[in-house]
């Protein structure tokens, strides 16, 4: 039988895309922030969000993405912040379609800035919009100083990258001067923070750059 | 692993087009893939297949057009590819470089069986 070629050209993940865009409609109204934080297992990225949580005079909610156990949803509530956990069963990444449904379970009014944990991960997460605000790159001084220039997607759309554990930087070999340049080659114009969770260290920066973005939001929402 | 996620999208999005349109058998399914999206397309493949079982879209042939990464200085308006991979300008040192191809990810078209009876 004869064939005839078809154009579609379409964006793949066209419909997910219409759920990003609707959340971040939603949230642009409301003026909150909504910050998607993707990492290895392991990086850090749920002790860096219990320590942010004290830390920020903010009202806060997180949704915590993994693929098995609430263990992570969890830890966020014993901070008594809202907290609503997705499992993939064995899925990567989140999806906005998700979010969507997951954000009707959070307790919206009032709240300044909504958190994702994203499922750990440095490549898939990568590519999926939630329709957050900004995708921030969490990784580890133990992972090693090459991962920039091997995941350049995360590092590169990333709005800030977060090196965690300086700490321990004293036991560990880790070129930190071709870590950072190798950010800076791919995102020149993000934001760069190193930052202990135990220590501490760099924490009051990472704090003020979310209450520069949740402030921005906020103008944003009232020049509507 | 996420490209079971992307195929599954496809397949959503062209099973909803062949029933609006009336399309016959899909034999062929062609995607555009930036370099800088991270599939890989023996999995892409795997997934293809795998999830057009017991679709409209079973037995279609899968082609991936690689769209190579492109980053271009609006300053002196040089461009590069993946070999100076980053958004400085290796030629005048601009850091406002743009990545101008290599972040698609595009159903681009389709190859149904017509029976030449009607159209369009």
């Amino acid at each position: 039988m004869a064939r005839k070629k078809i154009d579609i050209s379409q964006a793949v993940m066209a419909a997910d895309l219409g759920y990003a865009q609707k959340i971040r409609d939603m949230l642009k109204e409301r003026g909150i922030l909504m910050v998607n934080l993707i990492g290895s297992p392991g990086s850090g990225k749920t002790t860096l969000l219990e320590r942010t949580l004290a830390g920020l005079d903010l009202k806060c909610a997180v949704i915590e993405g993994d693929v098995a156990t609430d263990r992570d949803a969890l830890r966020i509530r014993a901070t008594g912040t809202p907290s609503v956990q997705i499992n993939t069963n064995g899925g990567c990444h989140l999806e906005a379609n998700w979010i969507d449904s997951t954000l009707e379970k959070l307790p919206l009014d009032g709240l300044d800035l909504i958190f994702i944990e994203n499922v750990g991960n440095l490549v898939c997460p990568a590519e999926f919009d939630l329709g957050e605000d900004y995708k921030v790159a969490i990784s580890s001084l133990p992972e090693g100083s090459d991962k920039p220039l091997k995941y350049p997607l995360l590092f590169s759309e990333a709005g800030a990258v977060v090196l965690t554990k300086v700490d321990l930087k004293p036991y560990i070999d880790f070129d930190e001067v071709l870590y950072w340049d190798d950010v800076t080659r791919l995102n020149p114009h993000g934001r760069r923070l190193r930052v202990s969770s135990v220590t501490g260290e760099g924490m009051q920066f990472w704090l003020k750059l979310l209450y520069d973005w949740c402030d921005a939001k906020k103008q944003a929402a009232k020049g509507e | 692993m996420h490209e079971f996620s992307l195929v599954s999208a496809v397949i959503d999005s062209l099973e909803d087009y062949s029933v609006q349109q009336g399309w016959g058998q899909v034999k062929k399914v062609t995607l555009r893939v930036g370099a800088m999206r991270q599939v890989i397309p023996e999995t892409m493949q795997f997934a293809f297949k795998t999830a057009c079982e017991g679709t409209s879209l079973a037995g279609a042939e899968l082609e991936l057009v690689n769209v190579p990464i492109v980053i271009k200085c609006p300053k002196c308006g040089r461009a590069w590819g993946e070999e100076h991979m980053g958004m400085i300008c290796p030629y005048c040192g601009c850091d406002d470089a743009q990545m101008t191809q290599g972040m698609e990810l595009d159903i681009d078209s389709v190859e149904v069986e017509d029976d030449g009876e009607k159209e369009d």
